[in-house]
């Protein structure tokens, strides 16, 4: 694939590696020459000094036959323009524009812009590690207080017990376990190793003392 | 005339004191804090607005739905064309005029980026230096139509 990348910083710079050693066709614009020295010396892509929205830049990186366009400059309302350019007066197929700010992402969303929002996703994993990191719903079941199918990842509190131990007649019930690449369903004798992947059916009342068998959350 | 002008600098501050002059609606929003407390001794408060107006909370706050007439006047064109985006394509604004200050972005600005009409102010302003030094310079050396898109 042809993708340009506006705004070489740790984000561009970074994508722009990426897309780079996995063989695509790469060019990078930012308006300071020196933001090119991040590339490293075996960048084979194509570097443009010019700002996001000059048309000559963007011609001279080959916006007219790119596949995609990320626009990541520190700027939210330049990448705004410049996805919007992309996408309505070159038609260029995917267009993605790094976001600081939130609030816009939704709106901009609706113009046909997608944003990546690096705070937002730095926020939003951090609270999945503080309380899902290794329990994650899967399905739920049911409107309002049904079912939950999680998928559990094997604790050290798990570890060495039985699967058949987790289960609490009509509050939670080992589904399916995931060891080595292979998926097994009702091994309820099977000893719960290290790396472990569990299936868990649980009552949405009950997920909270899944969290306690499994060792992520005291109990109160 | 319900007319919300963007930017509180030379430009659009002298807009609004004239609209407001001749007994128009006008809401005038400045992101600069520092500059807002200026804007303060020549407007009165209740025309003026401190915030971002890309951001589409405070459009919503100043009543875009009902404006008329957005005037797009900051000196950064990505946040005159944002805020034209947004209020010809989310809000549906009537009509956006935006003020072009770096020639080179002038062809972004228009109807697919939410711009019904933009004005160029260094195209216009060189233009009429030209026209000044002598009467022809102007048409001589300059493209038609390059000034305002209407």
């Amino acid at each position: 694939m042809k993708i340009i990348v506006v705004g070489c910083g740790r984000m561009g710079s970074g994508l722009a590696r990426a897309l780079d050693r996995t063989n695509h066709d790469v060019a990078v614009i930012d308006r300071d020459e020196s933001a090119f020295e991040s590339l490293g010396s075996n960048f084979r892509g194509l570097t443009i000094k010019g700002i996001g929205f000059d048309r000559n830049a963007l011609i001279k990186a080959g916006i007219e036959r790119s596949d995609g366009l990320a626009a990541c400059t520190s700027s939210d309302d330049a990448n705004t323009v410049t996805a919007r350019i992309a996408r309505e007066m070159f038609r260029v197929p995917t267009v993605v524009a790094r976001l600081y700010d939130p609030d816009k992402a939704d709106v901009y969303r609706r113009l046909g812009i997608q944003t990546i929002g690096s705070i937002s996703w730095a926020v939003k994993r951090a609270l999945e590690i503080f309380s899902y990191s290794k329990l994650d719903v899967v399905e739920s079941l049911g409107s309002g207080g049904g079912v939950e199918i999680l998928h559990v990842a094997a604790t050290a509190a798990l570890v060495g017990h039985k699967l058949s131990e987790l289960n609490i007649p009509g509050e939670i019930k080992v589904v399916a376990l995931e060891r080595s690449g292979k998926t097994a369903i009702g091994a309820e004798e099977l000893t719960i190793e290290s790396g472990d992947q569990l299936y868990v059916a649980a009552h949405a009342s009950s997920v909270g003392q899944l969290r306690a068998l499994m060792g992520i959350e005291r109990v109160r | 005339m319900n007319t919300l002008i963007i930017g509180g600098g030379k430009v659009g501050v002298y807009l609004a004191q004239h609209l407001l002059d001749h007994g128009h609606e006008v809401t005038l929003i400045e992101s600069r804090p520092e500059r807002f407390e200026k804007l303060r001794g020549d407007i009165d408060d209740k025309h003026l607005i401190c915030g971002d107006a890309a951001d589409p909370l405070v459009l919503e706050r100043v009543g875009i739905r009902s404006v008329e007439h957005l005037v797009c006047a900051t000196g950064s064109d990505e946040t005159n064309l944002i805020v034209a985006m947004l209020a010809k394509m989310e809000y549906g604004v009537r009509q956006v005029v935006a003020r072009v200050n770096n020639p080179k972005n002038a062809w972004l600005f228009t109807p697919v980026m939410g711009v019904d009409s933009a004005v160029n102010q260094a195209d216009l302003t060189a233009r009429m230096l030209a026209t000044q030094m002598d009467p022809l310079l102007g048409g001589e050396i300059f493209e038609e139509d390059a000034t305002c898109s209407l």
